[in-house]
């Protein structure tokens, strides 16, 4: 009882935004002591100054960005100027400490700072070094500057994902850095694995394009076993119908019903009724509906705009038709399923922020392993005392000797960030805007939610 | 072969669909000897699934199924039999990790449970991949990649930006099952490395609608810090031009411009006097007329191949990135050389060319292997427990294998 997964390993993190972020904060969920570094030259910008609590920017709104604490919880934070002579120098004496350092710069950065893999491992002959990148460390189109963009479109999911009659989609929410970051963090497990067991550290080397071929895998098959070039189906499946996402009553509600076999198909025109149009010959075997499932699709949804969605998921899953709700970010927090699992974790955020719910970013159950609540997000350089004079044996009056040769910590000028524009994306009809996300959550989550 | 990360960790696989194979053929592709238990009656289902050998549907010739099962051996077994169980159970204690994804309380009434077969060995890693999880009032829902996809909330964005009120659309291929595969497979690496030194097993609840929602962790503070629901991609909020994917003469690019080099784009489309407009130069202008970036932009990107673009572009520091087809991955300069794509060979399908490595590893590179066919290492495995051949004859007699 009460051992975390990764207790004792320790990472040091230079990574920064989206990708590399969520991928050591899979490995702070697990356990394991994430050291994220960040300096007064390069802070992590992008993340810090996005999403303020209840949009307004207030007091040191770079630690108050929302999108930082959500993907950095859990983590250590120091300052340190990779760019100086003397913060090389430390980041060597951390190194000397790590398990594992995680970097997602364009390729040639750590190379430049003489921190590359072959000058790291002379400092700790076992560390592990993984980079995150859009296309991977070597190749002719290595120094591509991209972002979720070019991992989701150069790896033909985006060419995959829309109707067949609209232009490639992308996902609505950096699902292209996601399957990087998992992706890194999977390699720097298994790396770990393999070290603990023959003492032989290695380099790890990630590309997100890659990564997300081999999320598409059965689909890229077929062009080679067949020459033929899979293409947009929009929400159908190769075989079954009906198969599709359908409108509910509520506005912009929606369900997905799936139907797999002959029996569910049954079990659905019994919840409908059985209509006269069920038993035209069109419908009545699994290879027609698929030929007609245009008109199917129709037919489904003059019957699906009767009801809620949540409703018609419990009528349907009652009678073991697989089909979900379409939920909404405002639903996922308060769907019941997920906060009866705890997937969101009440964090109090500190300062200017106050308690709310975050998503786990590693939610599998490990049984008779502490479950743990996350620490909020670092503030920008919080532990520099913490890891500059307790782990590395740094006097104090050397930390601030440090901070004032801006070597640790010092002075930065920050975007100071914009309030998102509500006004104009509701303008857009882009989002929905719920003004009592406060107190609805509080009835899930607490009634202190975001009191600072 | 050369050692490999984790050469010497033995998995049972008693996996069907895409979630549960795809976290055991990473498991296998990076040195696991992973033994796919499989029903006597037909195998996974999967080998059932297109796209087949040019397109002729027969079980050795699923290119899904090769796909999900690189690396791996095969065996058959009936688990709702009694010597079946009692089989499975010998097999139990010589395993490292156990990875199955029947519904929630399957493995019970098989009396397989994690209880049980933690007495046999206690150092067993059991890794229960599910739709919903073992606990909650979904558990016992019926799950599928689509219905997966709306639950996790990762659908409700899938919108053109301009189109905010359309019908949301599934991502392509199968990400909801993808997800849960490789989040099964790191909580399952780290249990292992865990177990190195505490010599502890665990049991391992996966909840694929929780592993969807995952993904979006970074912007699921929208909500509960401004009360938003967005309902299409968040990059035009962001002031990335109009609409995310342009046409051009010989696709779609992406005209993703990157920080603080918007205003290059005046250089991209040959209008350099527009360097210091507004519209490029500035997030907020583009924010409120996504509209006027694409009257600029978009009959420009008309005139020029995806490529050429792109490589303009990326000399002008601009985050350009081309939309490619899955066919087009195979002639990728990148992808060559990286030498991404592995190709081995397969007795019913000759040559086979997959998706390759997750990750590369400088130190222990992984191999190409093929997949197995059903029962393939029947006569290896079950002779490894003291089964003789007249043994396994008479288990397959009585179907038990």
């Amino acid at each position: 009882m009460g051992y975390r997964i990764l207790e004792g390993v320790r990472i040091l993190d230079l990574t920064m935004v989206f990708a590399g972020p969520m991928s050591s904060r899979i490995l702070a969920d697990l356990g394991a002591e994430v050291i994220k570094i960040e300096s007064a030259v390069r802070p992590d910008v992008m993340t810090r100054t996005n999403v303020y609590p209840e949009n307004k920017l207030g007091e040191e709104p770079w630690n108050r960005g929302f999108t930082y604490h959500t993907i950095n919880a859990g983590k250590k934070g120091i300052t340190l100027n990779l760019g100086s002579e003397e913060g090389r120098k430390l980041f060597r004496r951390l190194v000397e400490i790590s398990d594992a350092v995680m970097e997602n710069f364009s390729p040639r950065v750590m190379e430049n700072w003489g921190l590359g893999y072959e000058e790291l491992r002379r400092i700790k002959p076992d560390i592990i070094m993984v980079s995150m990148s859009g296309l991977g460390h070597y190749g002719p189109l290595r120094d591509f500057y991209m972002y979720m963009p070019g991992m989701e479109g150069m790896s033909g999911l985006a060419h995959l994902t829309g109707f067949p009659q609209d232009p490639p989609l992308l996902s609505g929410h950096a699902y292209g850095d996601w399957v990087l970051g998992a992706a890194g963090a999977a390699a720097l497990l298994i790396a770990l694995y393999h070290r603990q067991r023959t003492g032989r550290g290695q380099y790890v080397d990630v590309a997100g394009r890659e990564a997300v071929i081999c999320q598409i895998g059965e689909l890229v098959m077929d062009c080679f076993l067949n020459n033929r070039e899979p293409s947009r189906v929009g929400n159908y499946h190769s075989s079954v119908a009906p198969h599709g996402c359908y409108r509910c009553k509520g506005s912009d509600e929606w369900i997905n019903i799936a139907i797999e076999n002959d029996e569910q198909w049954r079990n659905l025109c019994q919840v409908m009724d059985n209509p006269e149009w069920t038993r035209d010959e069109r419908f009545t075997n699994a290879v027609s509906r698929w030929e007609n499932r245009g008109e199917l699709d129709g037919k489904v949804e003059e019957w699906t705009q009767r009801y809620n969605h949540y409703e018609l998921m419990r009528i349907l899953q009652d009678v073991g038709v697989p089909s979900g709700a379409v939920l909404s970010m405002k639903e996922l927090h308060l769907d019941p399923h997920i906060s009866q699992r705890g997937f969101f974790e009440v964090i109090d955020h500190g300062k200017g922020i106050g308690k709310r719910p975050i998503a786990k970013q590693m939610p599998a159950k490990f049984s008779d392993v502490e479950e743990f609540v996350p620490r909020r997000a670092p503030r920008f350089g919080q532990d520099n005392e913490e890891v500059f004079c307790n782990l590395l044996g740094m006097s104090k009056e050397e930390l601030e000797r440090l901070e004032e040769a801006n070597v640790i910590g010092g002075t930065f000028t920050f975007v100071r960030g914009k309030p998102t524009r509500i006004d104009l994306i509701e303008k857009q009809g882009s989002c929905s805007v719920d003004p009592d996300y406060l107190s609805e959550l509080s009835k899930h989550y607490g009634d202190d939610i975001g009191s600072m | 072969m050369n050692e490999q990360a984790l050469s010497g960790v033995q998995v049972l696989d008693c996996t069907r669909g895409i979630a549960g194979s795809y976290c055991t053929k990473l498991l296998a592709d990076f040195g696991a000897e992973v033994i796919k238990v499989e029903d006597p009656n037909g195998g996974d289902p999967l080998r059932n699934m297109e796209p087949f050998l040019k397109d002729e549907p027969h079980s050795e010739k699923s290119g899904a199924f090769f796909y999900l099962n690189t690396n791996k051996k095969s065996i058959t077994l009936n688990l709702r039999s009694e010597t079946g169980v009692k089989i499975f159970k010998e097999l139990v204690k010589d395993a490292d990790v156990l990875v199955e994804s029947f519904p929630p309380e399957t493995m019970r009434e098989l009396s397989l449970d994690y209880e049980i077969l933690s007495a046999l060995n206690p150092q067993l890693i059991m890794t229960s991949i599910s739709g919903f999880g073992q606990t909650g009032q979904y558990r016992n829902y019926k799950a599928s990649n689509l219905v997966l996809s709306g639950l996790g909330g990762t659908m409700y964005t899938s919108r053109p930006a301009n189109e905010p009120k359309k019908r949301p659309v599934v991502q392509g291929g199968f990400q909801g099952e993808h997800i849960a595969g490789l989040e099964s497979l790191i909580a399952t690496v780290a249990a292992l490395f865990n177990r190195i030194h505490t010599n502890r097993g665990t049991w391992i609840d996966v909840s694929s609608m929780e592993c969807v929602a995952s993904t979006l962790t970074g912007y699921t503070g929208e909500y509960s810090n401004l009360g938003l629901s967005r309902k299409t991609s968040p990059l035009p909020i962001q002031g990335y031009p109009g609409l995310c994917n342009y046409r051009c003469k010989d696709g779609w690019i992406n005209p993703t411009p990157g920080l603080g080099a918007a205003s290059n784009i005046a250089f991209l489309i040959e209008k350099p006097e527009m360097q210091d407009d507004p519209l490029l130069a500035n997030t907020a202008a583009r924010i409120t007329a996504p509209e006027k970036v694409d009257a600029l932009l978009l009959p420009w990107c008309m005139k020029h191949d995806k490529w050429t673009i792109t490589k303009k572009a990326q000399e002008l520091r601009l985050c350009f990135t081309p939309i490619l087809s899955p066919k087009e991955l195979i002639e990728d300069e990148q992808l060559k050389a990286r030498d991404f794509f592995n190709t081995v060979g397969h007795p019913f399908m000759g040559e086979v060319t997959y998706p390759g490595a997750l990750a590369k590893l400088s130190d222990t590179p992984p191999v190409a292997g093929k997949e197995p066919r059903l029962g393939e290492n029947n006569h290896e495995i079950y002779e490894k427990l003291g089964y003789v051949s007249e043994d396994l004859v008479k288990l397959q007699e009585t179907g038990v294998i």
